[in-house]
């Protein structure tokens, strides 16, 4: 909490929380410009802010941005903001640029995700010894085909998303190779095309994600382990998977100088996997146009975004 | 000793070592330069310096860009479709009206029709600015020959270096947004314009030109009455081939920087593995494409041939089609439904489509299954890891002992040998060279070995210039530390191209031959030549799963086509009089075709070749999507990454490989036409 906070007067906080709060006399009349990626999930925590942020009187624009090459423009403050950029698939400029402070962290959006290794129901009596991982040791033959022989076959998160699976592979001395997915459709396309013909797959996913709602898949368990996984110190007997990725509100320097109302908003911002995995669903499997559910979420959850955008 | 066999013993030498002295197969990393890293200073330096004037021209374009958008958006359909009916009438007749009709009936009844006005817009704004640009830089290198020197190499870098790999510093210098999606259409589509403008400039005929000097013509007036008219086929040639190179990067151009256009639809729909949807929207861009490829071509040779009588004058015609417009507009505020399509009109049958894909799956996988590993186990991963690793109980279902290395080196031995019998000593030591890749594969394969094969090659085919060419691409290749991806791109193309060659050119026998079958292929051949890539790329997975087989044939079903068009033509154009003589030899079909049609069309053969190498190579950084780890790859990387040099580096690999194949196709085909000429 800061000075400001505490300096708002009742009168004004009550005229805010109706949505109508006029931007103070610090606030720049500039265009607040927020990164659209290019999956869904992210595109609907993004229109949810944006559509909020035009309540509180802002000008927002949409700005399509892949998903990495955006801090770029970030951190040169071309683009302002992105509610959910999840800290498991990012590079040096993210990181760079958070300890430069050219990237500002307003915390966590409340998404718990999950990355790990998924496979088909069907498996298990293909692998009976599933889902701990170290059944994969018994019934690599299973899991193998034409390219990996003779170890077994995983498959990776595209290469420009990183190696983890490669380095946990290697670390944990599993005789799988884990082949890069090349892109999200081919790793799905892989997925659909699999359980259609009911064939072997052990695959890198994440959660929340679509999928998930459309197919049965179960998750390969590892060791318990007391909280953090640290991945550079596993091995087999000592497996704990992969470090849980934390999804964080990005804005540019700038930002919070600029538009002090809108940062506070971002800093109070939440959604839950529930509540984005239903979104989802609603977008792409039931086909309806995403503007259309994010307008609906907003009538629906007045409680719940007012006492954000109150100054 | 033949140059051939010491090139053999070079090459065993090497293998041999190759145990010992790993960086005989690993190029050492100290001997590298810093290319990337050089890269990005350079660009940060350059940015750093212009960065206010690009964001400038970025500020300019903007509003025009939206303009178009809105006016899109906001004329009624029927006004556009009318309009287009109109146009193509004009261009191509009353089949090529209703086609058209047709086309946009369906892109109003699956209901896409606002993006693709969104990408119709991008291609109208980035149309004029390429053909202006291109047109003022074919100028110059027409008046000046300097920069004519300057020019051929940046515009051949420019159009083999994929288009991924300049996204970032687009990115970089104009921000982001729509109007960088535009500006990487201009960059890809201007150097067509180039190419054309300075080939029909320098193409007048030379009494054309001194019938308007006598005239007492300036300067000035014989450039712009006299040589711009008589060029203006080639003009419209090259306006053609800048409408399809824009619109080939509308997909490309939603990576970066679109909301809502057609391109944007095909990706999200690919990113969901939303087989229909992307097939829905990619036939739009294949229409789309078809459509103005049509029209501008048709315009083209409206520009070559006389006006027929038949045709209405062009005032009274544009009179006519103001007035339909002018009605359809009146009519359509009388009734909604003219304005905007309503949505009931609209049907979404992709459910359906991804339901018989997956149907397909469930009764062909086992048999594709059965083809995909015999590929792997006895041609692909030979050439990719070598036989020595390939062979073993689990692939060809035994254990390789001593004998079986002894058996090989017998066969190869023998086989050679009798080529030298025969007085063949160059088939003799490249029988010997392929048994040697075979036994290492390409990625075991010593440098340089590779590097020796290929200038011995570029001397005997092309001298000591096509030496240097190929010093200079393998240098780079080797020095910026790209050697081991580069071979696996290698292997990928090669393998694509040589299947996408066969296959491409025997269908087009075929077609040559068979009229129906002709008939038959034109739009399939159309439509997966317009089509974006992209979309192939999930019913493959879908079929054979992620890797280097699915990628193959992602790049096949690309790459035949220039094949199968080279082929088709070169033998259709094979003079009637010589078949005829033939016939009344007594020959038979087959006969006529293999010893006197095939011959004559060799050269038009070479020209499908060396065009199929430029679509397998381009297509490879595609096919990366689908889980390669070649340059193409690391294309993708880079442009993650933000490392722009990483990028631009694989780029220009690529690129240097392109070039190299395709000198050397050009050097050979030099080299057999000499061969023919002095019998």
């Amino acid at each position: 909490m800061n000075i400001r906070n505490l300096l708002c007067t009742a009168a004004f906080c009550a005229v805010a929380g109706l949505g109508a709060g006029h931007a103070s006399a610090a606030e720049s009349q500039d265009t607040i410009k927020i990164a659209l990626n290019e999956w869904t999930g992210q595109q609907l925590s993004a229109r949810i802010a944006a559509e909020l942020l035009r309540k509180m009187d802002y000008k927002v624009e949409l700005v399509t941005a892949g998903g990495l090459p955006q801090f770029t423009a970030m951190a040169k403050g071309e683009l302002h903001a992105n509610p959910e950029v999840w800290d498991n698939s990012i590079t040096d400029i993210y990181t760079n640029g958070l300890a430069s402070g050219e990237l500002v962290n307003l915390g966590d959006l409340g998404l718990k995700p999950r990355d790990g290794w998924i496979y088909p129901p069907y498996m298990a009596e293909l692998c009976p010894g599933l889902p701990s991982y170290q059944a994969l040791y018994d019934c690599t033959q299973a899991f193998s085909n034409a390219e990996t022989f003779p170890d077994g076959r995983l498959i990776a998160y595209p290469a420009d998303w990183g190696t983890r699976s490669q380095q946990l592979v290697a670390a944990l001395e599993l005789p799988f190779k884990a082949v890069p997915g090349g892109s999200e459709g081919a790793m799905i396309a892989e997925l659909k095309g699999a359980i259609a013909a009911k064939q072997p797959i052990v695959m890198m996913m994440w959660e929340p994600h679509w999928i998930f709602s459309q197919m049965d898949l179960n998750w390969v368990e590892w060791d318990a382990s007391d909280g953090n996984c640290v991945e550079s110190e596993e091995s087999r007997g000592k497996a704990c998977g992969f470090a849980q990725a934390h999804v964080n509100k990005i804005v540019s320097a700038s930002f919070p100088d600029k538009w002090p109302n809108a940062a506070k908003f971002m800093e109070k911002y939440t959604l839950t996997n529930d509540e984005q995995s239903r979104l989802i669903f609603e977008v792409d499997q039931d086909h309806r146009p995403i503007e259309e559910v994010v307008a609906e979420w907003i009538d629906q959850n007045k409680d719940k975004w007012s006492v954000w955008t109150a100054p | 000793m033949p140059a051939g066999m010491l090139l053999v013993a070079f090459a065993l030498v090497c293998v041999l070592l190759s145990a010992r002295y790993p960086w005989l197969v690993r190029f050492p990393a100290a001997a590298e330069l810093p290319v990337a890293a050089a890269f990005n200073m350079a660009l940060s330096a350059f940015e750093a310096r212009t960065e206010s004037a690009f964001k400038l021209v970025s500020r300019l374009l903007t509003s025009p860009m939206s303009m178009v958008r809105t006016a899109l958006q906001l004329t009624p359909w029927s006004m556009v479709v009318l309009g287009f009916v109109a146009m193509a009438w004009r261009a191509g007749g009353i089949g090529f009206a209703a086609f058209v009709g047709a086309s946009l009936l369906y892109v109003l009844g699956i209901g896409l029709w606002e993006q693709t006005m969104n990408s119709l817009a991008l291609v109208i704004l980035s149309v004029p600015i390429s053909i202006i640009i291109g047109f003022g830089i074919g100028y110059l290198a027409f008046a000046s020959k300097r920069a004519e020197r300057l020019t051929n190499p940046l515009l051949d870098i420019l159009q083999t270096v994929p288009a991924f790999a300049y996204l970032l510093p687009l990115l970089l210098l104009f921000g982001f947004g729509p109007v960088v999606g535009l500006i990487a259409s201009i960059v890809f589509a201007f150097p067509a314009m180039v190419r054309n403008t300075m080939l029909g400039l320098r193409n007048v005929p030379s009494d054309i030109l001194e019938a308007g000097e006598m005239a007492g013509a300036t300067g000035r007036q014989l450039f712009w009455q006299v040589r711009i008219p008589s060029a203006r086929y080639q003009l419209l040639v090259g306006v053609n081939q800048t409408t399809m190179a824009a619109l080939s990067m509308v997909i490309i151009a939603s990576i970066i920087g679109g909301t809502n256009d057609i391109g944007w639809t095909v990706l999200s729909a690919m990113r969901k593995a939303d087989f229909g949807s992307s097939i829905l929207a990619g036939i739009v861009i294949a229409l789309l494409a078809m459509i103005l490829d049509r029209l501008t071509a048709g315009f083209a040779t409206r520009a070559k041939t006389h006006r027929s009588q038949k045709d209405i004058p062009f005032r009274a015609f544009a009179a006519l089609v103001a007035a339909g417009l002018m009605v359809m507009y009146g009519a359509s505020t009388r009734f909604d439904q003219l304005a905007a399509w309503p949505a009931d009109w609209i049907a979404d049958p992709s459910e359906s489509l991804n339901r018989g894909i997956e149907a397909l799956v469930l009764f062909t996988r086992p048999v594709l299954d059965a083809v995909k590993t015999g590929m792997l186990f006895f041609v692909m991963l030979p050439l990719k890891i070598g036989l020595q690793k390939v062979v073993g109980p689990a692939s060809w279902g035994f254990q390789p002992g001593i004998w079986h290395v002894v058996g090989y080196v017998a066969l190869a031995v023998s086989a050679a040998s009798f080529a030298l019998l025969k007085g063949r000593d160059v088939a003799a030591s490249a029988i010997l060279l392929v048994a040697i890749l075979f036994y290492v594969g390409l990625t075991g394969l010593p440098w340089p070995v590779m590097v020796a094969v290929v200038l011995a090659l570029g001397y005997r085919l092309g001298g000591l210039r096509l030496v240097a060419i190929s010093g200079f691409a393998l240098g780079f290749l080797l020095l910026t530390g790209s050697w081991q991806k580069a071979m696996l791109s290698v292997y990928l193309g090669s393998l694509a191209v040589i299947l996408s060659f066969a296959i491409g050119s025997a269908l087009g026998v075929l077609a040559s031959e068979n009229e129906t079958f002709s008939r038959l292929m034109r739009p399939v051949n159309d439509t997966m030549q317009t089509m974006p890539q992209f979309v192939l790329l999930i019913p493959v997975v879908m079929l054979f799963a992620i890797g280097d087989f699915t990628a193959l044939i992602a790049i096949i079903f690309y790459a035949y086509v220039p094949a199968f068009r080279y082929a088709e033509a070169g033998l259709r154009q094979v003079d009637g009089r010589v078949v005829e003589a033939a016939t009344s030899l007594g020959t038979t079909r087959l006969q006529r075709l293999v010893h006197v049609k095939l011959p004559l069309a060799i050269p038009n053969l070479m020209l499908g070749l060396n065009q199929t190498i430029v679509y397998g190579i381009g297509m490879l950084v595609i096919a990366a999507l689908v889980g390669t780890s070649d340059l193409g790859q690391e294309v993708y990387i880079g442009l993650s990454a933000g490392n722009f040099g990483q990028g631009m580096v694989a780029g220009l690999g690529m690129a240097a490989i392109a070039m190299l194949a395709d000198s050397f196709c050009k050097a050979w085909q030099r080299h057999y036409r000499t061969r023919i000429r002095n019998g």
